[in-house]
C-alpha cells in the first residue's frame, strides 16, 4: 500500500491542490452549520424579521455551494489522478512489453498480459480516485470539526476524543478476521462461478449424453448452498459494521445527553451551542465511517499493483545495435560461443559454428531441445547471455538494427496476419513502393494467385480479426509472398510440423528453392529431404549442440542421427 | 427498463426476502430521521423548559431510534444480500434452461471461446441489480414520502420543497445521467475491446513485427489506443463525480429552501418556532440517504447491457427440430451433396459431399487441418443445419428426427472432451448412470487407464490431466455407453502410438458389428477400415479402401509420402 501512496505523493501539485480543497470543504461545512444555527436561533429565539435573515441566508447559501464545490474538485483530483496514474501505468507496461522480447510474448502468456494491461491497471483506480482523496479528507475535516467543537464546548470534545478511537481500534480487529475470512469467500466465490462456466462449457458434452436436464438441479442446488455459506460471512461482516454504527450512535447519544443536562439542569450553554453542537458530531463521524469505505476499496487495488510491480520488476535486457551496414548480400554468420540463459530454467549452452553465404542449414532435435531458442538468437531477436554473434566480421551489437532486420525474413508455422487487405499483409516489411506487377509475381510464386483471383475484391479483401478467415496453408503462403517480395538475404524458416495440404506442400518446396538462389536458409527441419539436402546439419539435444555436418558426415560420424533417421523409417511403417 | 423486465421477474420470485429488505430498509432510514427530527425537536424544547423530564424523553429517543436505525440496518443488509443470491440461482438456472436447447449448435455459430466466459460475467455483474438498481430508490421514495407526510401536518410549504427535492434526486438526476451514460458507455467499452485486440496482436505478432520493423509503429497505436482507452474512463470518472455532486447540492438546497421556507412562516407566524429546527433536521437526514443514488447509473446501465447480451444468446431461434425417434437396430447414414457454411464467413466449409456410411462398417475421414473433416461430423451429429443436401438416417430425413434421440444411440469422442470438476466416477458416470464400478474399471482397463483409481479428482476442465488421459477418458465414457454408432474425431492424437494402437485394436474388438467414423490425424494404421474418405478444402477429394488408394498412387499416396518423410 506504501507504493501506491508514494506515487500518489509524487504527484506534489495535485496533493496540495487535495489538501487546499479538503480544508475549504471544511471550513465550508463549519460555515454552512453555523448559519443553520445563526438562523434557527433567530427565527425561534429572537423573533427576528424574515427581512434581517436574508443575509444569513445569503452566507448558508454561499456555504452550501462552497461546501459542494469543494467536493466535487475533490472528486475531480481523485478522478484526474487515476486516470494519470493509470495512463502511466499502461505506458511503462507497453515499455516494458516492447523491451522484454519473444520469452515473454510467447503465445500462452499473451492473455495473461493483456489482461494485466486492461483488468490490473484498472483495479488500481479505487486507490487514487476513491481512498487518496478520502484519506487526505480525513487528515483534514474531523480535526477542524474538533477544534471547532472544543472551542465551542470543551466537554463534548473530551467525549469525541475518548470514544472516536474505539473505531479504528475496532476496524483494525474486526477488519484482521474478516479480511481472512472475506478472502476465503472470494476464493470460494471464484471458483463458484467456475462451477457454473464448467457446466456451461460441459454443456455439449452432456446434451450429447442426454444429461443436461439433470444440471439444472445442479446449478440450483450449489447456487443456493453457495449462498448460505456466503451469508455465514456476510453476517460477520455486517455485525461489525453494526459494531460501529453503534459506537458512533453511542457517542452522539452521550454528547446530547451532556448538552442537555447543560441546556436544562446547569443553563451554562445557550441554545445556539447546542444546536451547533448537534450539527457538527454527525458529521464528525460521518467522515470516519466514510475513510472505512474507502479503504475497503483500496484493499483490492494493492494485489493488483502488487501483480503489476512484480511484472515490471522482471529484468529486462533489452537487445542493443550498432551503426554499421550490413552488405545487402547473405552475410557470414559465426558463432563464437553464443550462449542463452533464461532465469533459472532453460538454457542453450555455448554454440561455436560458421554458416557461410549461400548455405542451407538445418537444425533439428527434439522439441524442447532449444531449436527455436537458437533461431532467435540467430535472428537479433533475443540478447545472448554469453558469446558473440558475428556478421561478416562485424559483432551484433555493432550492426545496425535497420539494416539486418532489411535483410531477413522470418517464416514461421504460424505466420501473423494482422487485419487488413492481403495486399497490405504481403506489403508488411517491405519499406519501398510495390508495383501491381510485383505483387501478382510474388502471389504467383508463392501459389496465392489462383485463391485470390477467385475473391471478388482480389488483393483488397480484407483478411485477419473481422476479415475472411484464412486456412493455416493460405497462412503459410502468404507469409511466403512476403519473402518474394522483401527479397532477403537471410531466410528462417520453421518448417511445419504436419497438417499442410498437398499443394501447399508443394509451393513451399518450390518457393524455397526460388529463395535459396539469392539467400542463405537456416530450417528447423521436420522433413527428411530438407535434411538430407543441407550442407550442414545442427543436432541439437537439451540445449546443446552435439553434432554438427552434412548428412553423410552425420551419418558416419554421429549413431544417434542414424538412429533418430532409423526410428523414423520403423515408424513410418508401424 | 424493458430489457430489465426478464431480471425483475426473477428478482421478484423470491418476493419474502425482497419485501423484507425493503421493510428494513425503510424502518433504518426513517428511525434515522426520526432520530435527527426529535433530537432537533427535543433541544428546541429544551432551551424553553427546565423539565428533567425533557432530558429524559430525549436520551431516550436518541437511544432508542439509533438503535433502531442500526438494527434495521444491519437486518436489511442481510436480507437484500440473501434475496441477491437467491436471484442469482434463478438466473443461473433459468439462463442454462433457456440456452440448453440450443446447445451445442450455439457453440459452434458463436466459434468465439470467450461467449462463455462473457455469459458468466453477465450473469455475475446483474448481482447489482437488485442491491444498487432496483433497491435504492424504492427505499428511498418509501422513505421520503413518509417524511413528506409527516412534515405535511406542520407545513405544506416544506412538504412541497422536499417533494420537488425528492423528484429531483431519485428521478430526475439519475435519469438525466443514466441517459448520458447510454450515450457514452458503448464508446468506453468499445475502446477497451480494441485496446485488449490491439494488445494481443502485438503480443501475438510481436516477432514478425520486429523483423519487418513495424514494433515502433504498433507500439504507438497501441498507446495510442491505451490513452484513448485511459481518456474515456476518465471522462467517465467524471461524470460520477458530477452526478454525485449536483445529487448532494441538490440535497444540501433542499435543506437551504427547508429552513428558508420555515423561517418565512416562524416570522409569519404561521409555524411555531418550536418545530423549526426538527423539520430542518428531518430534511437533512432524509437526504443523506440519496448518496446511492450516484452511483445508480452506472449500474443501471451495466446491467442493462447484460440483460440484453444475455437475451441476445438464448432468443437465437432454435433450429426447427423434429420429433420422431429413430428406429431401432443397426442404421445406415447417408449423406447427399451436403453443404454447409458458417455464418458471415462466405467459403463453404463443407462443400458437396455425399458419403455413405454402411450399418457395421467403418470409415476414415483424413486430410490435412482446416479441410472440413471436423466439420463434416458435426453435420452427421446434426449439431448444425445442412445448408444445403440431404442427410437420411436409416432412411427417415434428418429433419424429423428427434436430435436427442440420435444422439442417444452414438459414442461420441470429439477433439474437445469436456471433463467436470469432480472425480473420475462422476465424469464416467454420466455416459450410463446405472454402470457400476466394476464396469467403469472394466472401461478404463481398456484405454489403459486402469491405475487411475475411480476415486481420483478431476480439476476444472480436467487440467490435472494430461492430453493424451483426457482423450482415453473420453474413450472410456463413450465406451461405458455401448451403443453402435462411434463417432470419433482424432481421438488418440495425443496418445503414444501403441497405445493409440492398442486401443483401436480393443475398440474394433468390442464394437465388431458396430458402426465407426473415425477422423483420424495420422495416415498410419488405416489398412483395417472398409472405407477411406480424403478430404481437401472441404471437398471429398477420394475415396475408397486402403489398398484402392494406395494402388492408385494419387492423393492419399503423395499424403502418406509425405508423413513418412516428416520427423515430428
Amino acid at each position: 500500500m506504501n507504493d501506491l501512496k508514494q506515487l500518489a505523493f509524487q504527484r506534489k501539485n495535485k496533493m496540495t491542490f487535495l489538501l487546499a480543497a479538503s480544508l475549504v470543504k471544511g471550513i465550508a461545512t463549519i460555515g454552512q452549520a453555523l448559519f443553520f444555527v445563526f438562523i434557527a436561533d433567530r427565527v425561534f429565539l429572537q423573533n427576528a424579521t424574515f427581512e434581517s435573515l436574508l443575509p444569513l441566508f445569503g452566507g448558508l447559501f454561499a456555504a452550501i455551494l462552497l461546501r459542494v464545490g469543494a467536493g466535487y474538485a475533490i472528486g475531480r483530483a481523485g478522478v484526474n489522478l487515476a486516470a494519470d496514474v493509470k495512463s502511466e501505468f499502461r505506458n511503462t507496461l507497453i515499455k516494458s512489453f516492447t523491451e522484454n522480447p519473444l520469452l515473454s510474448a510467447a503465445k500462452g502468456q499473451s492473455g495473461q498480459k493483456v489482461s494485466l494491461l486492461l483488468d490490473a491497471v484498472d483495479e488500481v483506480d479505487g486507490f487514487f480516485s476513491k481512498y487518496i482523496p478520502q484519506m487526505i479528507q480525513t487528515y483534514i475535516i474531523p480535526v477542524l470539526l474538533l477544534v471547532v467543537i472544543f472551542t465551542q464546548n470543551w466537554t463534548s470534545g473530551i467525549i469525541i476524543l475518548i470514544t472516536a478511537p474505539f473505531i479504528p481500534i475496532f476496524m483494525a480487529m474486526v477488519g484482521k478476521g474478516t479480511k481472512k475470512k472475506a478472502d476465503e469467500k472470494m476464493e470460494q466465490l471464484s471458483q463458484f462461478s467456475g462451477t457454473f462456466l464448467d457446466i456451461l462449457q460441459g454443456l455439449s458434452t452432456l446434451k450429447l449424453f442426454g444429461q443436461a436436464e439433470k444440471q439444472q438441479q445442479t446449478i440450483r442446488k450449489s447456487s443456493l448452498s453457495f449462498r448460505d455459506s456466503t451469508m455465514e460471512v456476510l453476517k460477520s461482516a455486517f455485525l461489525s459494521s453494526l459494531m460501529l454504527e453503534y459506537i458512533s450512535m453511542l457517542s452522539i447519544g452521550i454528547i446530547a445527553l451532556e448538552i442537555g443536562l447543560r441546556l436544562v439542569v446547569f443553563d451554562s450553554i445557550s441554545f445556539f451551542t447546542a444546536f451547533f453542537i448537534l450539527i457538527l458530531v454527525p458529521d464528525f463521524f460521518n467522515s470516519l465511517k466514510d475513510f472505512g469505505s474507502a479503504f475497503h476499496t483500496a484493499r483490492g487495488s494493492v494485489s493488483a499493483a502488487a501483480q503489476l510491480s512484480a511484472e515490471l520488476e522482471k529484468n529486462h535486457s533489452p537487445l542493443t545495435w550498432g551503426s554499421e551496414t550490413v552488405a545487402p548480400e547473405p552475410p557470414h554468420l559465426s558463432l563464437e560461443g553464443l550462449a542463452f540463459q533464461y532465469g533459472e530454467g532453460f538454457s542453450l549452452a555455448p554454440l561455436n559454428g560458421e554458416i557461410f553465404p549461400y548455405s542451407q542449414v538445418a537444425i533439428i532435435g527434439k522439441s524442447g531441445s532449444g531449436k527455436t531458442t537458437l533461431m532467435h538468437l540467430l535472428a537479433g531477436l533475443l540478447p545472448q547471455t554469453e558469446g558473440r554473434l558475428v556478421i561478416n566480421g562485424v559483432p551484433r551489437e555493432n550492426v545496425s538494427e535497420k539494416s539486418w532486420f532489411d535483410q531477413l525474413s522470418y517464416i514461421s508455422q504460424s505466420p501473423y496476419l494482422f487485419s487488413g487487405t492481403i495486399r497490405e499483409n504481403m506489403e508488411m516489411g517491405t519499406n519501398r513502393k510495390v508495383s501491381d506487377e510485383e505483387v501478382l509475381s510474388a502471389a504467383q510464386k508463392a501459389g496465392l494467385a489462383e485463391m485470390v483471383s477467385a475473391l471478388e475484391q482480389g488483393f483488397d479483401t480484407l483478411i485477419g480479426e473481422g476479415g475472411r478467415g484464412l486456412s493455416g496453408g493460405e497462412k503459410q503462403r502468404i507469409a511466403l509472398a512476403r519473402a518474394f517480395l522483401k527479397k532477403p538475404s537471410l531466410i528462417l524458416f520453421d518448417e511445419p510440423t504436419t497438417g499442410l495440404d498437398l499443394r501447399t506442400e508443394q509451393i513451399l518446396q518450390e518457393s524455397l528453392d526460388e529463395l535459396k538462389k539469392t539467400s542463405t536458409v537456416i530450417t528447423v527441419a521436420h522433413r527428411l529431404h530438407t535434411i538430407k539436402g543441407s550442407d550442414q546439419i545442427f543436432f541439437l539435444d537439451n540445449g546443446k549442440i552435439n553434432a554438427a555436418g552434412s548428412h553423410e558426415e552425420l551419418l558416419r560420424n554421429y549413431s544417434p542421427y542414424e538412429d533418430m533417421l532409423a526410428a523414423q523409417q520403423g515408424g513410418g511403417a508401424k | 427498463m424493458n430489457e430489465l423486465k426478464h431480471i425483475l421477474k426473477l428478482t421478484l420470485v423470491e418476493k419474502k426476502d425482497v419485501s423484507i429488505a425493503i421493510f428494513f430498509g425503510f424502518l433504518a432510514g426513517i428511525a434515522s430521521v426520526a432520530l435527527m427530527g426529535s433530537s432537533g425537536y427535543l433541544i428546541s424544547k429544551a432551551a424553553l423548559t427546565s423539565h428533567m423530564t425533557t432530558l429524559v424523553v430525549m436520551a431516550a429517543c436518541l437511544k432508542l431510534f439509533g438503535f433502531a436505525s442500526a438494527l434495521s440496518r444491519y437486518g436489511e443488509r442481510l436480507y437484500s444480500h440473501r434475496a441477491t443470491f437467491t436471484m442469482l440461482s434463478h438466473l443461473r438456472v433459468s439462463f442454462f434452461e433457456r440456452l440448453s436447447p440450443l446447445a451445442p449448435g450455439i457453440f459452434g455459430r458463436y466459434r468465439s471461446g470467450d461467449l462463455l466466459s462473457r455469459i458468466v460475467g453477465d450473469v455475475e455483474s446483474l448481482q447489482n441489480f437488485l442491491l444498487r438498481v432496483f433497491y435504492p430508490p424504492v427505499v428511498l421514495g418509501i422513505v421520503f414520502l413518509s417524511t413528506i407526510f409527516f412534515s405535511s401536518f406542520f407545513s405544506m410549504g416544506i412538504a412541497a420543497v422536499m417533494f420537488v427535492g425528492m423528484l429531483l434526486t431519485v428521478v430526475a438526476v439519475p435519469a438525466l445521467f443514466s441517459i448520458r451514460k447510454r450515450r457514452t458507455g458503448g464508446q468506453v467499452r468499445a475502446s477497451r475491446g480494441s485496446l485488449a485486440i490491439e494488445a494481443t496482436e502485438f503480443l501475438y505478432g510481436f516477432r514478425d513485427l520486429k523483423i519487418h520493423q513495424q514494433l515502433v509503429a504498433k507500439e504507438r497505436q497501441l498507446r495510442n489506443d491505451a490513452d484513448y482507452y485511459n481518456e474515456g474512463q476518465r471522462k467517465e470518472g467524471l461524470e460520477e463525480n458530477l452526478a454525485q455532486s449536483i445529487n448532494s447540492l441538490v440535497a444540501l438546497l433542499v435543506s437551504f429552501f427547508v429552513l428558508a421556507v420555515g423561517a418565512y412562516f416562524v416570522a409569519a407566524g404561521e409555524l411555531n418556532g418550536l418545530y423549526l429546527a426538527m423539520l430542518v433536521m428531518i430534511s437533512i437526514a432524509a437526504f443523506e440517504n440519496v448518496a446511492p443514488m450516484a452511483a445508480f447509473p452506472a449500474y443501471f446501465e451495466e446491467s442493462r447491457k447484460a440483460a440484453v447480451r444475455l437475451e441476445e444468446i438464448v432468443a437465437e431461434p432454435a433450429a426447427p427440430r423434429g420429433t420422431d425417434k429413430l428406429p431401432t437396430g443397426q442404421l445406415d447414414l447417408r449423406l447427399t451433396e451436403a453443404s454447409f457454411s458458417y455464418p458471415r464467413e462466405k467459403s463453404s466449409a463443407v462443400d458437396k459431399v455425399s458419403i455413405h456410411l454402411k450399418p457395421g462398417t467403418k470409415t476414415a475421414i483424413v486430410g490435412p487441418s482446416g479441410s472440413g473433416k471436423s466439420t463434416l461430423i458435426q453435420l452427421l451429429l446434426n449439431v448444425f443445419p445442412l445448408s444445403h443436401g440431404q442427410y437420411t438416417i436409416g432412411g427417415k430425413p434428418i429433419e424429423t428426427v428427434e436430435q436427442e434421440s440420435l444422439w442417444e444411440e452414438m459414442n461420441v469422442v470429439l477433439q474437445e472432451n469436456h471433463f467436470f470438476y469432480g472425480t473420475i466416477r462422476s465424469n464416467l458416470v454420466i455416459a450410463n448412470p446405472a454402470a457400476t464400478d466394476e464396469q467403469m474399471e472394466l472401461a478404463l482397463a481398456k484405454v489403459q487407464l486402469e491405475l487411475f483409481p475411480l476415486t481420483m479428482a478431476v480439476e476444472e476442465k480436467g487440467q490435472n490431466l494430461s492430453g493424451g488421459q483426457k482423450q482415453r477418458l473420453a474413450i472410456a465414457r463413450a465406451i461405458l455407453k455401448g451403443k453402435s454408432l462411434w463417432f470419433l474425431d482424432e481421438p488418440v492424437s495425443s496418445v503414444d502410438s501403441v497405445t493409440g494402437r492398442a486401443i483401436y485394436d480393443e475398440l474394433f474388438r468390442l464394437g465388431q458389428d458396430d458402426t465407426f467414423i473415425i477422423i483420424s490425424h495420422d495416415l498410419v494404421g488405416l489398412e483395417k477400415m472398409d472405407q477411406i474418405v480424403v478430404m481437401e478444402n472441404g471437398r471429398i477429394v477420394e475415396s475408397g479402401s486402403y489398398q484402392e488408394l494406395m494402388d492408385k498412387k494419387s492423393y492419399f499416396h503423395q499424403l502418406k509420402e509425405i508423413e513418412n518423410s516428416v520427423f515430428a
